[in-house]
């Protein structure tokens, strides 16, 4: 099993669900209105009034041959709005 | 959730919701009457006092005075007037506006109550009389006639007037100008004292001989019969045959000492149509009637009256108030729907999508509809100020739209699904939208605090711009997203045709763009330079500003003229008309655009029921006159044009001795010019007139006064008779007696009432006209005292001929007498200014005090009052910006586009010559909510540049060019909204297009300069505060260090 947190623009979030939706993810923790930053470029997500977006973000534990998939689609949902600094990050998790 | 969220994710709720407003909206609309104006509180009470057998100077010592300190007592009093004449003390009470008429009424009863007992024995009960716009009439019809002339009273009575009063709303129909029918008995005094007779003698005969009894009831069998004895004469022919003495055997009829005649009223007031002669039926609506469905009826009504009069009877419609107020509405409408389609044109132009440009222009009908629930709520009318106010709102409830459909459209174009950037869109500029929003609401709601005549336009234009501001807000909050997220589509990749039509515009707004990224950075880097460039244009500005006139109210253009025309006094009603006749033709040859002419000469007689004429100036010598012009739009000389070459006509004329000719008539009222009044206060007569006169003389050679005449009148030359009281004891008579004697021969007795068909006409005995033209006839009179024995007047009294006193005018408790006049062709202040000069010039006695007062002093009031509406509102909009930036400088930096507004407006009013008047302050009060958007759009997006790291000049160019299209965009819809109303179409539209001119120059100078304005004295700002920074931060590492 692996803990997969996705942040993400709040603008994403259903494509997020649909996403875990279809990949039968049934089980997933949200937070509303977080903020962050990307490491290298990007806008911040301050939902301030100088950066005014604002993320999510989810955490869900996925099965082991789940998580590469989900992966991919995060990724290719990134690539159509670069801008919006979608990243989904993985844990092992020991205990369920 | 957010109220943008649901109303994105719930669309059927919302789409619903705003059709119900709309639904409401047009239901309250169908509701609402049509008016000129919102109803207006009148602020003037009289009170009137008889005080019979009194000269003026009686009048004004024993009673005027005595009322007037009991009721200066009275509060929220602006100004107490007084006339004391013969007889009469009339008592005039101006309030400050807004007070209620009826609590100041039983106020003044309250006082009066007070000094009743002081007043003297013999006069009458105060009566207090309140003003208000009801008596205005709401309809002349005029009635010419040929051969039914002497019987025309009777046939409008009965055949128009009385149809008429049974409309619902319509109060009283009174008819003036047709004289009555009357039986008169004129007596040769020579046959009275040779048959020994006596006019009362008469009269007695007639009223004994012409009567109806009841003789009561009786029984024949079993049946009950009433009995009744018809003395009344049934045929006016018949009177001749009345028995009124019989001298030694011989009966003596009436036809022998006098002629019967079947004939109309001696003095009457005459009324000529066109020059024909005829009748005026004068209209007045019930307090609180709509006065365009009673004239609607009445004209739906009016055909089918005309059937049943005679065929030379002629009634046609010469004046109603109703055509004006319709045609100035159907003319904002018209602006309306104008500035709508510029509107259109302006965002299709910015946006380029025909999906974006509907979402947008659906806030207009929403936000302007929703006004009409509060119109009908409130119990308001469609009139001149609410629908000003809907084409004033126009340009503005579209710019929140705007701002939330660019943003989210930006959402879209980075790729956001419509629904997501709708939400997140609406999101992050909805603090902003709201801001902007309380800029423009602390504009308009200081307008719904105002007292006095400004209050009275302005209150409801206020409350409507607030109202339809705040839907609009909540609609973009609401509406827009919600449209935003069902119809934008994601961009595609393929190119549509309307993108190819589009294309040139799309560069051009890019070159535009460019354009002004360079000359941006090119001013932020010459700061000084910059700033020097804009207080130049500044310190221009105010000189043209000095060469801009200022008049009160706009003038408008009603196409009615009124004016009277005075004879020198004493002169008889024969010379009027002849005067009166000569002039109608001669005018109505002249000026083609006459449509109808009215005038009417000489005075009502005593019995007259006409409660409208009561309210004019009459007299034999005197002629008034209405003249109504064709239509606005299909002649070159405005009323003013024509009125002043009516002036220079009039001048011509040695005979006439004073007129008076007011463009727009006395029913324009706020609107019928501009007037100056100089106010003389002293109490003795003849040096108060002198100086009165030295002020008429000098103010008639300044230019622009027309009509200059003094208040006071002149001394009327009169007869009068003083008995010896002596002779008259001798002669076992008193006074009472004696002049009734002289009263019924001159003036004639009613002795009887003659019926035909139910109507009463009068049977007035009285001498001869031949004998009664000279100081001897009077002298002649024959008074019999009660024992029979008869004397002549001349034995015991004395008739001289000499010259009555004028009335006397007080004002606030002094006596006044007023030099007033009308304007034409000059600016009032300017006007008032030359006549300032020419008055300081004067030798003037110390106790004699010279003030200008009229219009002047209203305008003066006005302006003062704005002033303070002016501060009110900057510190508003200065506070609302602080807290927006919770800063105190930025709210100052934008601020500075304010004085360019006004460069603007100077500039614009100086273009088109029209003066700085009530509307056009206003408008340029209006300006500080509508420039500061501007400046609150540019410096909030340049601060964020700057907090989202970017260096001062950097932040500001980019900012800059980011903002130029909204900005544009939002001051196009504005300008291009205001210009119909600033191009003056259609009837009314003077009084608004100060405004819009006004509103549309300052705009469009302080919206260019202070796209390059603001960020330079930002640069500058900003700078200053690094500096203090950086210092500050030295300071502590300085201070680190030592610790």
């Amino acid at each position: 099993m692996k803990a997969a947190f996705i942040s993400y623009n709040q603008t994403h979030v259903e494509d997020i669900e649909e996403i875990l939706n279809q990949l039968g993810i049934r089980g997933f923790t949200r937070w509303l209105d977080t903020q962050g930053r990307g490491t290298a470029d990007g806008e911040p997500h301050y939902g301030t009034h100088a950066w005014p977006a604002k993320n999510m973000a989810t955490l869900a534990i996925v099965d082991e041959n789940i998580a590469p998939i989900l992966k991919k689609r995060i990724q290719a949902l990134d690539r159509e709005q670069p801008s919006h600094g979608l990243r989904i990050f993985f844990w092992e998790t020991c205990d369920v | 959730m957010k109220i943008y969220e649901s109303s994105v994710k719930k669309p059927i709720t919302t789409a619903l919701i705003f059709v119900a407003i709309i639904v409401l909206g047009l239901f309250s609309f169908s509701k609402l009457s049509v008016d000129m104006l919102p109803e207006i509180e009148m602020n003037q009470a009289m009170v009137i006092v008889n005080y019979p057998g009194a000269s003026a100077e009686d009048v004004e010592n024993n009673v005027t005075k005595i009322l007037e300190s009991a009721l200066s007592t009275v509060s929220d009093l602006k100004e107490v007037r007084s006339t004391s004449k013969d007889n009469t003390s009339v008592i005039t009470l101006e309030f400050n506006w807004g007070v209620d008429l009826d609590e100041k009424s039983n106020d003044m009863r309250d006082k009066i109550e007070l000094v009743k007992q002081a007043l003297p024995a013999g006069c009458s009960t105060p009566m207090i009389l309140k003003f208000s716009t009801d008596m205005m009439p709401v309809m002349y019809i005029s009635a010419t006639s040929k051969e039914s002339t002497n019987n025309l009273y009777k046939l409008l009575e009965d055949g128009v007037a009385n149809p008429l009063n049974r409309i619902n709303g319509v109060g009283t129909v009174s008819i003036s100008g047709a004289p009555k029918r009357e039986i008169s008995v004129n007596v040769d005094p020579n046959k009275l004292e040779a048959y020994n007779l006596t006019i009362e003698q008469i009269g007695q005969k007639i009223g004994a001989e012409n009567i109806n009894t009841p003789g009561g009831s009786f029984d024949i069998g079993s049946e009950t019969y009433a009995l009744r004895i018809e003395g009344e004469i049934k045929e006016s022919e018949k009177l001749k045959e009345v028995i009124v003495s019989n001298i030694g055997g011989k009966t003596v009829y009436l036809k022998d000492v006098a002629s019967v005649s079947d004939t109309i009223e001696e003095r009457a007031q005459e009324t000529y149509i066109n020059g024909q002669r005829g009748a005026l039926i004068v209209i007045q609506k019930q307090s609180g009637a709509n006065s365009v469905e009673i004239v609607n009826q009445i004209r739906e009504k009016l055909p089918e009256l005309q059937k049943n009069l005679p065929n030379d009877v002629k009634t046609t419609e010469i004046m109603n108030t109703t055509d004006s107020i319709l045609n100035s509405i159907s003319s904002l409408t018209e602006t309306v729907i104008l500035a709508i389609f510029f509107v259109i044109i302006v965002v299709l132009f910015f946006l380029g999508q025909w999906r974006a440009t509907m979402i947008v222009i659906i806030t207009i009908p929403v936000s302007l509809i929703a006004a009409f629930i509060y119109l009908f709520i409130s119990g308001n009318t469609i009139n001149v100020i609410s629908l000003s106010a809907i084409s004033i709102a126009i340009g503005l409830v579209v710019d929140d739209a705007i701002v939330v459909l660019e943003n989210i459209t930006t959402h879209i174009e980075r790729g956001s699904r419509p629904r997501e950037a709708a939400i997140y869109g609406t999101n992050e500029v909805g603090v902003a939208v709201i801001a902007t929003t309380l800029t423009i609401l602390a504009v308009f709601f200081p307008f719904t605090m105002m007292t006095g005549m400004a209050g009275i336009m302005f209150k409801q234009l206020g409350w409507m711009i607030c109202i339809v501001i705040t839907v609009s807000m909540v609609c973009a909050l609401t509406l827009t997203p919600m449209l935003c997220s069902t119809l934008l589509k994601r961009k595609h990749n393929y190119v549509t045709k309307t993108d190819k039509l589009y294309a040139p515009i799309a560069n051009g707004l890019d070159k535009m763009d460019n354009f002004y990224e360079r000359t941006l950075s090119w001013a932020v880097r010459r700061k000084w330079l910059t700033i020097g460039m804009g207080v130049a244009i500044f310190i221009g500005s105010i000189f043209i500003a000095t060469n801009i006139g200022s008049e009160f109210i706009p003038q408008t253009d009603n196409g009615q003229i009124t004016g009277t025309v005075e004879l020198p006094v004493g002169a008889n009603v024969d010379r009027t008309r002849e005067i009166a006749k000569r002039l109608d033709a001669k005018i109505k040859k002249d000026y083609p655009e006459i449509e109808y002419s009215t005038f009417t000469i000489g005075a009502p007689s005593d019995d007259n029921d006409n409660a409208w004429a009561a309210f004019q100036t009459s007299g034999s010598n005197i002629l008034s006159a209405h003249i109504r012009l064709t239509d606005y739009k299909e002649r070159d000389r405005s009323i003013y044009d024509i009125s002043e070459l009516i002036r220079k006509e009039l001048d011509s004329y040695p005979e006439v001795s004073k007129y008076k000719i007011t463009p727009g008539g006395q029913g324009g009222g706020m609107t019928g010019g501009a007037a100056v009044e100089v106010e003389i206060l002293g109490y003795d007569f003849a040096e108060t007139e002198r100086i009165a006169k030295e002020i008429k003389t000098k103010m008639e050679k300044i230019k622009g006064f027309r009509d200059v005449t003094i208040s006071r009148e002149q001394y009327k030359p009169q007869f009068r008779v003083d008995f010896d009281r002596d002779k008259l004891a001798l002669n076992n008579l008193n006074v009472a007696t004696a002049s009734q004697y002289v009263r019924n021969r001159m003036n004639g007795m009613t002795a009887s009432l003659f019926r035909e068909d139910g109507e009463e006409y009068k049977i007035k005995v009285r001498y001869d006209k031949a004998n009664r033209q000279s100081i001897e006839d009077i002298e002649n009179i024959m008074i019999v005292n009660p024992l029979g024995k008869s004397v002549r007047l001349s034995e015991v009294a004395k008739v001289n001929e000499n010259f009555a006193p004028p009335q006397i005018e007080r004002q606030n408790r002094e006596r006044v007498v007023k030099v007033s006049s009308s304007l034409y062709g000059e600016t009032l202040d300017k006007a008032a200014g030359n006549l300032q000069k020419e008055i300081d010039k004067m030798d003037v006695p110390l106790n004699i005090g010279i003030q200008i007062g009229g219009t002047i002093v209203d305008q003066q009031e006005s302006f003062g009052e704005m002033a303070t509406l002016l501060l009110l509102i900057l510190m508003l909009v200065y506070i609302v910006m602080a807290a927006q930036f919770e800063s105190l400088t930025y709210p100052f930096i934008i601020m500075i586009s304010i004085p360019f507004a006004f460069t603007g407006m100077f500039l614009a009013l100086f273009m088109s010559g029209i003066t700085l008047n009530m509307m056009s302050a206003i408008g340029g009060i209006m300006l500080v909510g509508i420039v500061v958007k501007n400046g609150i759009v540019l410096v909030d997006y340049i601060n964020l540049n700057r907090e989202r790291g970017m260096k001062i000049i950097p932040a500001v160019v980019s900012g800059g060019k980011s903002r130029l299209r909204p900005v544009l965009m939002t001051t196009a819809t504005t300008v291009l909204g205001m210009i119909p109303m600033a191009l003056g179409i259609g009837e009314g539209s003077e009084l608004w297009q100060p405004m819009g001119v006004a509103i549309v120059g300052g705009l469009t100078v302080s919206t260019l300069v202070t796209l390059i304005i603001i960020p330079t004295f930002y640069v500058i700002f900003a700078y200053r505060q690094e500096k203090r920074i950086k210092r500050k931060k030295e300071r502590e590492f300085a201070e680190s260090q030592r610790v």
